[in-house]
């Protein structure tokens, strides 16, 4: 008995201290963010995952980025135009990184120079090697000689794959100095980063917060657990099964956008893959709604042609309902590509991730239906993608997102002519998709693009070089003390955190 | 003296075995840690961009070579660096070992204060109300699986009732009361099974040492029920509780991996299934070393226990 009621005493005395620290989260001038994962590396200019991109955006800054809106506009770089000799120039703004040093062009020109290095492993290498030079004719203003037109440049220049670094900084520490909104004070590997704010970020009165925390919550329902329990402000990431239950609390609010996409990829060296009939016949088996319902809990929409989001410049209503559900068309295919008897496949998808795994059942099932006996293989993520790029598969589940709001984004996915790669489907080069890739990227007339890639969508419905099956509905949710918080639209919804130099709290 | 060298070196051997393994097991399955690193949010890397980092990590040098300075550096001491952003392994492992750890040790303290008196209890009032309650709820401890009953804790305790934060972890340094309401609920999710199986055990061996002839004895000489339940019953009923309870404690080490997921706790468990998702190499090996050298080490110093108390071992 004695030992019962002295526990029940500490238990009681304690519980009030618990509470209160609890409780501690929704500070005025302070945000907790739950992040999805930890980020694995912060290197300035290595692609590593949506939460690193996040946090890099807090002390690092490009020439471009993004408006709430989603709209391009001027980071380092206050206004740019493209040249008659057809060089980008950028003017850059009376800014200065952390360590205190004035942004000049000379920072921009080594920059690049770093990406687009030999031995980098810089994500957009590649692109950096397209540009020619970089001429800095004052300290403030840069030219960028492309070796080829290169109408969409502006839109790299605002990636959060590169921002501008401090000239020699990386010697010192690999993250290198940056002139974002925040300044990283403190880093606890796996558990959460600290940032405060900078006070001569180049944007008057921003940032809004003191200090920010992001804090890596990789299981999504503790995720969304921490929030409602008010232990975090903010989080990314927002399951589909619970954003219901976000949705009806009153204390809190959802953001969300049909930003990335799932869709199914072919190997082309292995037949029947290998002929377009069979691809549109796949695409024209999908009752994409159900897909919808079972992986994404009805947040979603279905892609019945290229994966463009609707409202954006290049969207063709018409074009875009090219692959509705026709399962007598889709048999008709089969039986004119000379498989109307069906036959046996793999579809290669993941258990790792429970919206890939969903997506695969419902896919395997509808395949069925006319004909196509496909067996599931879900190895872990890490062996999924070396299938991929090794092209051990025959039919794949895929999920990703365009790297920006325009046809052009969707390069890597659809570019056969690119180096092997499992976002893309294996051995399936349509020359005249390349080719109308490249002509809208050199295009600088908004009429001749236009028409470009009207052509590249019907293309796109005849060949099927991969099957858009949905877009999938990207959300953050947040206490209704945050404000100034803005889920970019579409393709963009990763750079939201762009907008966290104006959230407040409180 | 010659027991206990051979003794050790068979540890060493142990060690190097479990170390090589792990070596070719990881290499053995699919996944490349460039490509995964430079594939973060389903992006295509440039093949050239792969090479280039497959040579930066030293991962383009034949697996021999690989091998043979793996070893060369694990002799000095060096566990190598994770291929994701270069911090050493041994300093990462030397910040989450103590937490496992911590975490282990407070569940155990909770089984053990749970547990061994209400197995004595349910063992004195054998087949009473409470001794059936009991055992029904230690069979349920041990039938719900731990993610069920964290994440029922979290449901109550930090979305319902708001007493504890959801998970996360604070060092003790930086905030002692915000440490404990973090350590609180995964402690006590992996204590309470642990806490069925040490009242289980303590019930049947209280039970069972109470029939011996010694127990009778010190009842005829007329010895105090209190006393001899203490000093007679539970002193000798505790040798199989503590001996599978170690066990236990030692599966943990690595296997407390669920808790950390369901409470976001950062400890060794989870680096390993974070570095085996990201085939971070050296990671992996080095949790892994760790881990099996703490389990070696203590079986090694129960074997010299062993000789120690009891002479004919050192001569079997």
């Amino acid at each position: 008995m004695k030992l019962t009621r002295r526990s029940a005493l500490i238990a009681g005395a304690t519980l009030p201290f618990l509470r209160n620290s609890a409780r501690a989260a929704t500070t005025p001038g302070r945000l907790v963010f739950g992040l999805s994962s930890y980020p694995p590396t912060m290197l300035p200019w290595a692609n590593a995952g949506t939460a690193a991109a996040t946090a890099k955006l807090m002390f690092h800054r490009g020439l471009l980025g993004y408006g709430p809106d989603g709209t391009l506009r001027g980071e380092l770089a206050e206004k740019w135009e493209h040249a008659e000799d057809g060089a980008w120039v950028l003017h850059l703004r009376d800014a200065v990184f952390h360590n205190g040093a004035p942004v000049t062009s000379a920072d921009v020109a080594w920059t690049v120079e770093q990406v687009a290095a030999e031995k980098s492993t810089a994500y957009l290498r590649a692109e950096m090697q397209r540009i020619a030079r970089v001429d800095t004719p004052d300290a403030k203003t840069v030219r960028l000689v492309t070796k080829e037109p290169m109408a969409t440049l502006p839109y790299l220049l605002a990636s959060y794959f590169l921002p501008v670094v401090a000239k020699d900084s990386t010697k010192d520490n690999p993250l290198g100095v940056g002139a974002g909104p925040f300044v990283m004070t403190s880093e606890e590997r796996g558990v959460a980063l600290d940032f405060q704010a900078f006070d001569k970020f180049y944007r008057p009165g921003l940032p809004k917060l003191k200090t920010l925390r992001m804090v890596a919550y990789a299981d999504e329902n503790l995720r969304v657990a921490a929030l409602q329990a008010g232990d975090v402000d903010l989080i990314e990431y927002v399951p589909w099964q619970s954003m219901p239950s976000i949705e009806a609390d009153p204390k809190l609010s959802l953001q969300s956008t049909p930003g990335p996409f799932m869709y199914l990829t072919f190997n082309g060296k292995v037949k029947p893959f290998d002929d377009a009939r069979v691809r549109q016949a796949v695409a024209h088996a999908i009752r994409r709604e159900e897909i919808i319902k079972a992986a994404f809990f009805g947040r979603g929409s279905p892609i019945e042609g290229l994966p463009l989001t609707e409202g954006t410049a290049f969207y063709d209503a018409k074009l875009a309902r090219g692959w509705t559900y026709d399962p007598a068309k889709a048999k008709s295919l089969l039986a004119a590509a000379g498989v109307g008897s069906g036959f046996s496949c793999k579809l290669l998808s993941t258990a790792q991730y429970g919206m890939h795994k969903d997506t695969a059942a419902v896919v395997q099932q509808h395949l069925a239906e006319i004909g196509i006996q496909a067996e599931l293989v879900l190895p872990d993520w890490a062996t999924r993608v070396t299938l991929g790029n090794r092209g051990q598969y025959e039919m794949a589940v895929m999920g990703s997102a365009s790297e920006y709001n325009d046809p052009d984004g969707l390069t890597s996915f659809l570019a056969g002519n690119l180096a092997v790669s499992y976002v893309r489907s294996f051995g399936l080069d349509i020359p005249k998709i390349d080719e109308l890739l490249a002509a809208g990227r050199a295009e600088f007339d908004d009429a001749r693009r236009h028409a470009i890639y009207t052509e590249l969508q019907q293309v796109f419905l005849d060949q099927a070089p991969i099957v858009g099956l949905c877009f999938r509905a990207q959300g953050y949710a947040m206490s209704k003390q945050v404000s100034g918080f803005h889920n970019l639209p579409g393709a963009l919804t990763f750079y939201s955190g762009t907008t966290l130099e104006e959230t407040t709290t409180g | 003296m010659l027991w206990i060298a051979r003794r050790i070196g068979v540890a060493i051997l142990l060690v190097w075995a479990v170390a090589s393994i792990v070596f070719l097991a990881i290499r053995l399955v699919p996944g490349d840690p460039a490509e995964l690193l430079l594939s973060q949010g389903g992006v295509a890397p440039d093949p050239a961009t792969v090479a280039e980092l497959h040579e930066q990590l030293g991962l383009d040098r034949p697996v021999l070579t690989q091998y043979i300075d793996n070893f060369r550096h694990l002799l000095s001491g060096d566990l190598g660096q994770s291929l994701q952003d270069g911090s050493p392994v041994a300093g990462e492992i030397a910040r989450r070992l103590p937490r496992t750890l911590e975490l282990i040790g407070v569940a155990a303290v909770f089984a053990v204060l749970l547990g061994i008196p209400g197995g004595l209890f349910a063992a004195i009032r054998r087949d009473s109300a409470l001794d059936r309650i009991g055992t029904y709820l230690s069979a349920l401890a041990l039938a719900v699986p731990v993610f069920v009953v964290g994440t029922l804790m979290v449901l109550v305790f930090a979305q319902t009732l708001r007493w504890v934060p959801a998970g996360g972890y604070v060092p003790l340094a930086r905030d002692p009361l915000q440490h404990l309401a973090l350590l609180a609920m995964p402690a006590i999710t992996i204590g309470l099974g642990l806490a069925a199986t040490v009242f289980r055990m303590t019930r049947a061996s209280v039970l069972d040492v109470s029939q011996r002839d010694f127990v009778r004895a010190a009842r005829a000489k007329g010895l105090g029920q209190a006393r001899i339940l203490l000093h007679h019953v539970l002193r000798n009923a505790l040798m199989p509780v503590v001996t599978v309870l170690a066990l236990h404690l030692g599966t943990l080490l690595g296997g407390t991996v669920l808790v950390e997921y369901v409470f976001n706790y950062p400890g060794l468990s989870g680096l390993l299934v974070e570095a085996v998702n990201a085939r971070d190499y050296p990671e992996v090996e080095g949790v892994v070393l760790v881990i099996s050298v703490l389990f070696v080490a203590l079986n090694l110093a129960v074997d010299l226990l062993y000789a120690v108390l009891d002479p004919r071992v050192r001569t079997a």
